[in-house]
């Protein structure tokens, strides 16, 4: 028994410094999200004129959802990819967003002043808008099928690459 | 002098009452529920805080979402997957116990017998290395022994 014990101590020891590892070298803001695979919530809300807008679903397209507010430093960081990108793919995808818990003279006078990528912004003062999508920092961004069904969600500022990619992922089909 | 000491005790006597006197407060127990709730889910922005206690505005707005769902009637089982199914496993402050959360409960008690095992193997090691029986004197030692000490005592003399 003393030899044969160490064949199973060694690999066990082995695992979990492994997984001490992989814990140590991940990003703990990092939260993988359950909403990939599934479709994206119909909600209903107002954008940043006051007209009537529906979040899921958008026209058929395929759908880019970014979620932003004038207060978030890093979406001033992402806001040029957004404006590249939208340029770039109006016939391949639909942008839109969700304009998190922010004053609505603060969201107008950031979009005046920045450029407006944006078919819309959902005004989501309360912040309900986005716990129903699992927002839990600024920027997010999805990127949702034309069936509706949310393929990727980045929980960071996007850069070229990435926004292209996901575009490229959402428009084959 | 005196009499003034003991009128202040009586004041202060009489102030230490009116704690037990005073009226308890009204705990609101919607506002309990929802804490209870609030105390099992993870605030995803702040780092291991529960939800209950952060300051955060996302606490904040999932508090308020959590008092919402209470007064429409639902439980606490419906709020909690609410909630997972928006962030994940990760907004609740305990791993499930079922699914990914099994491997979780199953490796302290499982790593606990391993080092048991480890233990109990390095014991039994250590018993057969153990010190050598005790020589027993020889007559011919005992021999040696009382020569040399009846030469010691010849030599005291």
């Amino acid at each position: 028994m003393t030899r044969s014990i160490w064949w199973i101590i060694i690999p066990v020891l082995l695992v979990l410094i492994g997984l001490l590892g992989y814990g140590l070298t991940s990003n703990p803001k990092h939260i993988p999200s359950p909403l990939i695979g599934k479709p994206f919530p119909v909600l209903q809300g107002v954008d940043l004129n006051g007209q009537p807008v529906s979040l899921g679903n958008i026209n058929g397209k395929p759908t880019v959802v970014n979620v932003w507010a004038s207060w978030c430093v890093a979406c001033r960081q992402e806001h040029e990819v957004l404006l590249r990108g939208a340029r770039r793919y109006a016939d391949q995808v639909s942008l839109v967003a969700v304009n998190y818990k922010d004053e609505l003279a603060d969201a107008r006078r950031w979009l005046r002043r920045l450029g407006d990528p944006y078919l819309w912004s959902l005004h989501d003062l309360s912040g309900r808008i986005g716990i129903e999508l699992g927002v839990y920092g600024v920027p997010e961004t999805f990127f949702v099928n034309s069936d509706g069904i949310i393929v990727e969600k980045i929980s960071a500022p996007l850069s070229d690459a990435q926004f292209a990619a996901g575009v490229a992922l959402i428009s084959k089909q | 002098m005196f009499n003034l000491y003991k009128w202040m005790s009586v004041v202060f006597l009489c102030g230490s009452l009116t704690t037990v006197l005073a009226s308890e407060v009204n705990e609101d127990p919607l506002e309990r529920t929802m804490l209870d709730i609030a105390q099992k889910l993870r605030c995803t922005v702040c780092q291991n805080q529960p939800v209950s206690e952060s300051n955060s505005g996302l606490a904040k707005d999932m508090r308020d979402v959590i008092t919402e769902k209470l007064k429409q009637g639902q439980n606490e089982a419906q709020i909690m997957q609410f909630f997972v199914e928006r962030y994940g496993d990760y907004v609740l402050l305990e791993p499930p116990r079922s699914g990914n959360g099994v491997p979780l409960w199953l490796f302290p008690p499982v790593l606990l017998v391993l080092a048991l095992l480890v233990a109990i193997t390095m014991m039994k090691g250590r018993a057969k290395n153990s010190a050598p029986d005790v020589p027993m004197l020889t007559d011919d030692d005992r021999e040696r022994i009382r020569r040399a000490r009846d030469e010691d005592k010849a030599g005291d003399e």
